[in-house]
């Protein structure tokens, strides 16, 4: 190719009154993403997102590496939740080579996703807070989250990106006083974001600002096919933890929440009631451990699968996250594909935001909990 | 300033000693002392309790310190130091020096955090030298496009324009920087400037998001301004003046807000929103036009703006106390100074050195002292409660915003006003009333 | 689609774990189009590869009959030794609770090119907009990584590439990452 073709570029008029607003990636009010906004004075007419400034190409460079050297890479998405996002893989993985986990490495799974899902609600909710001006809204969390994040710590030894997930269980075992101090932090968490309610939840600005915006039928959520919070605060109880339970699920004692107006109050809610599960699960998870027993399979070097694919999804902080993995007999995984919840609910954005005012964008947006680097991949 | 330090030589520093010294006394011989006596050829000296002020009475005030009191006392009653001392610019200015580091620190505590910590010694106290400094010490950088003397001359203009908010501002009996018949009506004219200086910096910086920010300041400003107004003329009607001295001293009895809370309420909220404080700090809203109409200034004129913006919370917040809580009313707190040291002189070491006869003793008057102490507490009260919002509120919308400024605020103040008429033709208040 | 495909998914063995539910569906598909064919039928997860002239019709009947209503990911595989890239939807019920588990999963092939003009050259299908529109932007980012044209999708622009990208697709085996 001789000639330097630029098939991406588009060319537009420009408008006397409609103007064209970049909130692009350096902006402090549109993470690592652009929104390209057409403006009609305060009215938002044309919003055509933009990702793709934090692409690295992980599901080419999945194909290079084996089943063991894909785990610290595939978990950069989403560094603060990575044990979510390890999660499909693992299974997925186990499918593949018929390993069979042991019962207490299925606890300590279950524990340790649900204490990423706190950590990941946690910051999510500080940068709504920043969002819409409430810097308190912002310290709060980030510092609770201090708790949740000390305990991953101690089990897995990195603060974020804990590579902790293998396929055939999980990496070490706990410390050995560890259910104590899990249990501590998990109460003095809880009472520490029952707190929320009266600084966050119930204050009049931000109910006047969050209700009745970016309001998302029932229909058009499922017709759009979002995922997660999204989705159940549209009315839709859908939850994978519950439909289609894998490891220990089954025997955890918990409520899917479901909201039904749709609005950004409503999706900026459900994860805050989510936490409060998170923690039933995991008092109920510590309760029922086996207290001792092996962690983890033992794997030949260079595991290879068959000639198969296989599909498997799990709950995230963000919502449904899906892993296709296409294996031809080698030890890299032939094809690897990660059907992320940001992503999913990327096509509400424009469905939502073509209409609305130009003060709306930061509720609304960030409501449809969607981190940039994940839909990215 | 990262030089090596050479060594250190007695030759060069005796050098350096001397060199001074030879300057300054070429330099005073020749220059300074015959300036001074050419000046004094065409002033008056002054005039000071009935004693003429000759130089002689100078330098010997400067060895006999106890009879300079009374130049002190004359200099402290000319417009120069009203202007940049006491009440004027370096009282206001410490306050809001004073403010600035409190707000940080409250803020932090109610984070759960610790704020300033590592400058100076005690709770990090001389972290604003430090952000003085560094925003000095910043390159200025104009936009090309930018209108240059407009640009340049706004955030002179806002400082300017929050120093002479100040100056109308009684602080204890008889000392005000501008003692002005009018005060009210010149306070509401004064307020009038701020949105065109901000509309002309965010013009003038020539920015999309700039633009924005000063539309939404104007927007606000403006439709604060009316319930503003509106929320006084209920004392006006009730004292009858606009003096703001003769205002302060019609509440010797009682403060105006126990018969006006409803205006008092109506203009806390039009100062929050005069001053671009959370809650309604749209046209600083970060997170949506990165820092509206400030975003392109930097360095010195970032600071100069600053300035200016706590300059106004404490001149708002003194306006508050001055009409609504009685100004420096407040009982005797402050005892009054000892009459032995104006009749005996002090006492340094017993029976050894007794130096009497101070002239101009006492330095301020008991009432003075008391009526700054009041006006002090009540300020800061208030100002307390101008800063606990931003750690409780996000930020308002728009349309919220105008709302709440175009119908509900001017509604309760004409309730209010209709109390305040009440309360003179029911002959409560006022000419010929019960109180 | 050729039928001797030695690129062909294997069966599981073990089908005691398989339900009615699954029987079920494979079973009114299959009756309804004799010409499709059923690759897998395990625990949840059933495979239909289709050839892309039928598509539509069949996810039609897919969403109309037997209520999926959402796909929840399209991915794009790439076999350059039959010279096809084949296309996996994988269909997903929100209002069906018995179907809350299941997975279907869509495939079809169409025929790739050595050098690739995307949208100019036949690796093209048909697009499931309008049965699905939950795959618009997954169908724009197969478009962009492996160059497969949907007809049909009212934009097919780049999302993830930058601008100026000017090489191949990048998810084709062809393209080789530098260091690798």
């Amino acid at each position: 190719m001789s000639e330097r073709i630029l098939p991406g570029l588009q060319l537009e008029k420009v408008d006397d009154r409609i103007m064209t607003l970049n909130v692009g990636p350096q902006h402090p009010g549109s993470g690592h993403m652009r929104i390209i906004l057409k403006v009609d004075g305060d009215y938002i007419v044309h919003c055509d997102p933009d990702p793709g400034y934090v692409h690295r190409g992980e599901e080419k460079m999945a194909e290079y590496r084996n089943y063991i050297t894909n785990i610290p890479h595939l978990e950069r998405p989403v560094i603060h939740d990575s044990c979510n996002i390890l999660y499909p893989y693992c299974l997925g993985v186990e499918e593949l080579l018929g390993l069979e986990v042991p019962e207490r490495a299925k606890y300590l799974r279950v524990i340790a996703a649900e204490l990423n899902r706190c950590v990941y609600t946690q910051y999510w909710l500080g940068i709504y807070g920043i969002f819409l001006g409430h810097s308190t809204m912002f310290m709060w969390p980030v510092g609770d989250r201090e708790l949740f994040i000390d305990l991953l710590e101690k089990m897995t030894g990195a603060r974020v990106t804990h590579s902790y997930f293998v396929p055939g269980g999980i990496r070490n075992d706990v410390p050995p006083n560890f259910e104590d101090v899990c249990l501590r932090h998990v109460n003095y968490f809880e009472k520490r974001i029952k707190e929320y309610a009266d600084v966050f939840y119930d204050n009049p600005i931000l109910i006047s600002r969050t209700k009745d915006t970016g309001i998302l039928s029932r229909e058009d959520a499922i017709k759009l096919g979002t995922t997660g919070s999204v989705l159940r605060a549209s009315g839709v109880d859908f939850d994978i933890r519950k439909k289609e339970p894998y490891d220990v699920y089954e025997e955890m004692d918990f409520d899917t929440n479901v909201l039904k107006e749709g609005d950004s109050y409503a999706r900026s809610k459900i994860p805050w009631l989510d936490m409060f599960q998170s923690c039933r699960i995991i008092r109920d998870a510590l309760q029922k451990m086996p207290k001792s027993g092996s962690v983890r399979v033992k794997l030949k070097p260079n595991p290879r699968g068959g000639d198969t694919e296989v599909y498997r999804r799990v709950e995230s902080g963000r919502g449904t996250l899906g892993m296709h993995i296409v294996s031809k007999g080698k030890p890299q995984p032939y094809r690897l594909k990660m059907s992320v919840g940001s992503f999913r609910n990327l096509i509400a954005m424009p469905h939502l935001l073509t209409g609305e005012k130009l003060g709306n964008l930061p509720p609304v947006y960030w409501s449809l909990n969607y981190w940039p680097v994940e839909a990215d991949r | 300033m990262s030089v090596i330090a050479p060594k250190f030589r007695l030759g060069y520093l005796l050098k350096g000693i001397i060199d001074n010294a030879l300057w300054i006394l070429v330099i005073a011989t020749l220059i300074a002392i015959p300036a001074i006596q050419i000046i004094l050829i065409y002033i008056d000296l002054p005039v000071i309790d009935g004693i003429l002020w000759d130089p002689f009475r100078t330098l010997d005030a400067i060895t006999h310190p106890e009879r300079a009191l009374p130049l002190v006392k004359a200099f402290m009653q000319t417009d120069l130091f009203k202007v940049v001392a006491f009440p004027g610019f370096g009282f206001a200015a410490l306050i809001a020096a004073a403010v600035i580091f409190v707000e940080r620190k409250m803020l932090a505590k109610l984070q759960l955090r610790v704020g300033p910590f590592y400058c100076g010694k005690v709770e990090g106290i001389l972290q604003l030298m430090a952000d003085g400094l560094k925003l000095i010490s910043k390159e200025i950088i104009i936009p090309a496009k930018a209108d240059k003397p407009i640009f340049w001359a706004a955030p002179v203009l806002f400082a300017a324009t929050a120093a002479a908010f100040v100056a109308l501002i009684p602080v204890a009996p008889g000392w005000v920087v501008a003692d002005i018949d009018l005060g009210l009506l010149a306070v509401f004219a004064v307020i009038g400037f701020f949105p065109i200086i901000t509309i002309l910096s965010a013009w003038s910086a020539n920015s999309k998001f700039p633009f924005i920010g000063g539309i939404r300041a104007l927007y606000q400003m403006v439709s604060f301004e009316i319930p503003l107004i509106l929320s006084v003329l209920g004392i006006v009607l009730l004292t009858g003046t606009l003096d703001l001295v003769d205002i302060i001293e019609s509440q010797a009895n009682f403060p105006w807000i126990i018969f006006m809370p409803i205006g008092a309420i109506v203009f806390f909220i039009c100062i929050l929103a005069e001053l671009e404080r959370i809650p309604f700090d749209l046209p600083e809203a970060e997170s949506e036009i990165v820092a509206g109409w400030l975003t392109e200034f930097s360095g010195m004129m970032y600071g100069l703006v600053q300035l200016g913006s706590y300059l106004k919370l404490y001149a708002f917040a003194a306006l508050f106390v001055v009409l609504f809580l009685g100004g420096w009313n407040g009982p005797l707190i402050v005892p009054t100074f000892p009459a032995e040291i104006i009749n005996e002189g002090i006492v340094l070491m017993p029976d050894a050195l007794v130096i009497k006869d101070i002239p101009g003793l006492p330095l301020f008057s008991q009432e003075m002292i008391n009526g700054t102490v009041w006006f002090l507490l009540k300020t800061v009260g208030v100002i307390f409660f101008i800063l606990l919002p931003r750690g409780v509120f996000p930020r308002v919308r728009i349309d919220l915003l105008l709302h709440i400024g175009w119908y509900k605020l001017i509604i309760l103040a004409f309730v209010n006003i209709f109390i305040a008429l009440g309360l003179v033709y029911g002959g409560i208040i006022g000419p010929g009333g019960i109180l | 689609m050729s039928s001797t495909n030695n690129t062909e998914i294997e069966k599981i063995e073990d089908t005691s774990l398989v339900s009615d539910t699954e029987k079920s569906l494979s079973d009114s598909i299959s009756k309804k189009f004799p010409n499709v064919q059923i690759t897998y039928v395990n625990p949840n997860r059933i495979r239909v590869n289709v050839k892309r002239e039928e598509i539509i019709d069949v996810a039609s009947f897919i969403r109309d009959e037997l209520h999926f209503d959402h796909a929840e990911s399209v991915s794009g595989v790439d076999y350059p030794e039959d010279n096809q890239v084949e296309v996996v939807y994988h269909l997903g019920s929100y209002t069906d609770p018995s179907l809350s588990k299941q997975i279907l999963a869509l495939a079809t092939r169409t025929p790739r090119e050595d050098i690739p003009h995307p949208g100019n050259d036949n690796t093209k299908l048909p697009s499931l907009y309008d049965v699905f529109p939950s795959v618009s932007f997954h169908e724009r980012e197969c478009f962009e990584m492996l160059g497969v044209y949907f007809e049909g999708n009212p934009d097919n622009r780049r999302l993830l590439l930058p601008e100026d990208w000017a090489d191949i697709p990048p998810l084709r085996k062809d393209f080789a990452i530098k260091g690798r």
